[in-house]
C-alpha cells in the first residue's frame, strides 16, 4: 500500500495556491442593481474593484426576477449598490437571500435630488414612485454624485486606497461634465427641443440636456398606451412639431410606429442602461443616447461605443 | 359573533390605513390585500350546482410584511373567506448573522415541500392546485404547519445554488380521523372524543434539498427533493410519509416572453389505522400510491400567458386506481399586475373502481378567476 508523503501534499497545495492570482483575492467585490452603477464603481475603483450588475441593460429594471444565482454572487460580495427611490425593491430579496452579514449596502440615490417627487400617491396615478422619479443615473451630473458616494464607501472598506478612490471620483466628475458638454453640443442641432418618451424614465436625461418632454406614450406610468391617449399625442405632435419619441428597447413598437405614421416623428429605441459594468461604459452610453436623439450619424469607420 | 366582528374590525382598520403610502414606513409594515372572486361551471353530477354558472367570493388574502430589525423579517398572511377568518401564515425569518450563514424560520407557514406547496394560489396560472397534491399532502388547502425550519446554502463552484433545509413541525396536519369500527371494544366507541388521543401532538419532520442552475443571462432550472413524515394516529402509532421530486425550467425566449415547464412526482407511504377487535389492539394497512403533474406555461408578453397541464396519480385507497386530468389555461393582466383574469378548463377522468361495470363520466370544469391587489404585493406569477 502506497502512502503519499506530507511534503508532496504541501508542495501540491502551494502550487495550487500559486495559480490563484494574488490581486483577485484582494479586490473589493461590488454587485450593483444596474450596469450604470457597476460601471461607475469600476471607474472609481480601478484595479482594486471587481464589479458585476444584476439587471441586463435591455431589461426593465422595474421587473427583475430574483434568481438564486444572484444571491450566490452577492454572498461573495463586499458592497451592494442599490438604485433606490423604489426602483429596485427586488434587491432586498437578493441581499436577504445572500445571507452575507459582512455586506455593505449603499443606496446610491442618497445624495440625489429627485425630480417629480409627488405630494400624494395612489394607484389611480399609475406606477408612480412615492420618493420621486428613480431614473436619475441618466443625468451625468448625478453620475458624478454617485461616484462620490461610491468613493466614500470604498474608502471605508479599503482605507489604504481611499485617496485613490477620491481622486478617481474627481476625475470621473470632470469626464461627466465633459460628456454633458459634448451631448449638449450634439443636441444643439435639433430643430425643436420637444420630444415624447414612452415611459417617464428620460426626465433626468432631458433635464441634463435641455430637452422638453411634452408627452409620454403611456397615459400613466406603467399603463400601456390607449387609442384615446395616442390620438391626443398626435394632436400635440402636430401642434408642437415634436420630432421624436425616445423609448426603451423592451417596450412594444406599436405606439411608436403609429405616431411615426401619423406625424412623421422619428422613433429612437435605446437601452436605458449601459452595455457593461466596465469603466467608461456609463458615460459612453449617455453620449450615445445624446447622439441618437440628435440624429447625428456615426463618423465613417467609427464604431458606436455603446450598442443601443 | 366574534367571527363576524373580527373581520369587520380588521377591514375598518385597513380602510383607515388606506391613505398611507403602500411601502413600509418607519412603523408600518407593507400592507397588501388581494381579492380572488371567481365564476365556475361544472358538469360534475356530485355538485349541487352542476351545469349552472356559480359565483364565489373567493378568498381575500391580507399580507403584512416588514423587517423586524437588520437581521430578521416578519410576514403574516390572513384569509377572509365564506367559512370565516383564519391565519394562513405568520412567521419570522432570521436572515443573516447566524453561525454558518444559517437561516431560521419559525411560526406558521406553508411548508417548503416540493415546488408548488409553498406558493399561494394567486401566484399559479391555473385555478386549482393539482389533485395529486390534495390527495397526498397533509392539510386541507395546503401543507401548512406551525414549526421551525433551518436552511443552509451548500457552497458550489460558479453561481449554481444548492440549499438544504430541515424542519421540525407540530404535526397537526398529518392527523387522520378514524371512523369507529363495529367492534364493541373499539376505544372510539367508548369515547369518540378521546379514544384515539386526537389532542396529543406528535412532531413531524420535513427535509428539502433544492438546486438552481442559471442558463444564459436570465433562464434557469431548479431541481428539488423533499421528504416529510408524521404521525396520523397517535393511539395506533401509524405514520404518513410523503416523498417528492420536482423540476422547473424557465426559458426566456425573448426580452418579454418566457416558457415555464414544471413537474413533480410524489410517492405517499401511509399506514391507515384500524382496530383489531380479536386481538384488542390497533392494526394498520399500508397504501403506497404514486403520481405526479406537469404543466407548461408560455408568457408570450408581459401581460398574457397560455398553458397546458396534465396529471396522473393513484388514489390513496386499497385498490390504488389511476385518475388523470388534462387542463388548459389562459391569463391576462390588465394594467401591470394589479388586476388579472385567469380562465381555466379542467377535464378530470376518474378511473373505474374494481368490479365497476363502466368507467365514471369525465368531469369538465371551467373557472374564471379575477385577482385584484391593493398594495405592493401584486397578482404576480412566480
Amino acid at each position: 500500500m502506497s502512502t503519499t508523503s506530507p511534503s508532496v501534499v504541501l508542495a501540491a497545495g502551494l502550487a495550487l495556491l500559486a495559480l490563484v492570482p494574488g490581486d483577485a483575492a484582494a479586490r473589493i467585490r461590488v454587485v450593483a442593481s444596474i450596469t450604470d452603477l457597476a460601471s461607475i464603481a469600476s471607474s472609481v475603483g480601478g484595479d482594486q474593484v471587481e464589479a458585476f450588475a444584476i439587471a441586463r441593460p435591455n431589461t426593465d429594471v422595474h421587473r427583475v426576477e430574483v434568481l438564486p444565482s444572484y444571491m450566490v454572487r452577492v454572498a461573495r460580495a463586499d458592497l451592494y449598490l442599490e438604485v433606490g427611490l423604489g426602483l429596485d425593491p427586488w434587491a432586498d430579496g437578493i441581499i436577504d437571500g445572500s445571507r452575507n452579514v459582512k455586506l455593505q449596502v449603499l443606496d446610491c440615490s442618497r445624495d440625489i435630488t429627485p425630480l417629480e417627487k409627488p405630494t400624494q400617491v395612489n394607484a389611480s396615478m399609475g406606477d408612480v414612485h412615492p420618493f420621486g422619479n428613480p431614473h436619475y443615473w441618466l443625468d451625468p451630473r448625478n453620475g458624478a454624485i454617485v461616484a462620490q458616494e461610491i468613493a466614500a464607501e470604498l474608502g471605508r472598506l479599503d482605507p489604504a486606497h481611499a485617496g485613490a478612490y477620491a481622486a478617481r471620483a474627481e476625475t470621473f466628475a470632470k469626464e461627466a461634465a465633459a460628456c454633458r458638454a459634448r451631448g449638449q453640443q450634439m443636441l444643439a442641432s435639433l430643430p425643436a427641443r420637444a420630444l415624447f418618451t414612452y415611459h417617464s424614465s428620460w426626465v433626468y436625461f432631458s433635464h441634463a440636456f435641455g430637452l422638453d418632454i411634452v408627452g409620454t406614450a403611456e397615459p400613466f406610468p406603467g399603463i400601456p398606451p390607449t387609442a384615446k391617449h395616442l390620438a391626443e399625442l398626435v394632436r400635440i405632435a402636430k401642434e408642437r412639431k415634436v420630432p421624436l419619441l425616445l423609448q426603451e428597447t423592451y417596450f412594444s413598437d406599436d405606439a411608436g410606429k403609429f405616431l411615426a405614421r401619423q406625424t412623421g416623428l422619428r422613433m429612437v429605441k435605446v437601452a436605458p442602461s449601459c452595455q457593461s459594468p466596465q469603466a467608461g461604459s456609463y458615460l459612453a452610453h449617455i453620449e450615445e443616447v445624446a447622439r441618437l436623439v440628435s440624429g447625428a450619424s456615426v463618423a465613417p469607420g467609427a464604431e458606436p461605443r455603446v450598442k443601443p | 359573533m366574534c367571527r363576524r366582528v373580527l373581520p369587520t374590525a380588521i377591514l375598518v382598520l385597513l380602510a383607515a390605513l388606506g391613505p398611507v403610502p403602500s411601502r413600509a414606513g418607519p412603523v408600518n409594515p407593507d400592507i397588501s390585500i388581494l381579492g380572488q372572486p371567481c365564476m365556475r361551471w361544472t358538469n360534475d353530477t356530485f355538485d349541487a350546482s352542476a351545469k349552472r354558472v356559480t359565483f364565489d367570493q373567493g378568498e381575500v388574502e391580507m399580507v403584512f410584511d416588514a423587517y423586524l430589525n437588520p437581521y430578521a423579517k416578519g410576514y403574516f398572511v390572513t384569509s377572509l373567506a365564506a367559512d370565516g377568518f383564519s391565519l394562513e401564515e405568520g412567521y419570522f425569518t432570521l436572515l443573516r448573522g447566524l453561525p454558518g450563514n444559517l437561516q431560521v424560520k419559525g411560526g406558521k407557514y406553508r411548508v417548503g415541500f416540493g415546488k408548488l406547496n409553498p406558493m399561494h394560489p394567486h401566484t399559479v396560472p391555473f385555478a386549482d392546485r393539482p389533485r395529486v397534491l390534495a390527495a397526498y399532502l397533509p392539510g386541507e388547502e395546503s401543507f401548512d404547519e406551525t414549526g421551525v425550519s433551518v436552511s443552509e446554502r451548500i457552497p458550489l463552484p460558479g453561481t449554481s445554488s444548492l440549499t438544504a433545509s430541515g424542519g421540525w413541525l407540530q404535526g397537526d396536519t398529518f392527523r387522520i380521523p378514524r371512523g369507529p369500527s363495529s367492534a364493541t371494544n373499539d376505544p372510539l366507541l367508548a369515547n369518540a372524543e378521546t379514544g384515539d388521543r386526537p389532542s396529543e401532538a406528535r412532531p413531524a419532520f420535513v427535509g428539502n434539498l433544492s438546486g438552481f442552475g442559471q442558463i444564459g443571462d436570465r433562464s434557469g432550472y431548479e431541481l428539488s427533493l423533499s421528504a416529510a413524515g408524521g404521525t396520523n394516529n397517535v393511539a395506533a402509532g401509524t405514520r404518513t410519509y410523503v416523498y417528492d421530486a420536482a423540476a422547473k425550467l424557465k426559458l426566456w425566449t425573448a426580452p418579454n416572453s418566457y416558457l415555464l415547464v414544471q413537474a413533480e412526482v410524489l410517492e405517499l407511504d401511509r399506514q391507515n389505522a384500524e382496530w383489531d377487535s380479536a386481538a384488542v389492539r390497533y392494526a394498520s394497512t399500508t397504501v403506497r400510491p404514486v403520481g405526479g403533474y406537469a404543466y407548461a406555461d408560455y408568457n408570450f408578453s408581459p401581460r398574457y400567458d397560455a398553458g397546458l397541464s396534465y396529471e396522473r396519480y393513484q388514489q390513496p385507497t386499497a385498490d390504488q386506481i389511476w385518475d388523470q386530468a388534462f387542463g388548459a389555461f389562459v391569463g391576462l393582466s390588465l394594467m401591470e399586475e394589479t388586476t388579472s383574469f385567469r380562465l381555466d378548463w379542467s377535464h378530470f377522468m376518474p378511473d373505474a373502481p374494481p368490479g365497476a361495470a363502466e368507467r365514471p363520466k369525465a368531469v369538465d370544469t371551467v373557472t374564471l378567476r379575477v385577482i385584484f391587489s391593493m398594495g405592493p404585493h401584486k397578482a404576480h406569477q412566480f
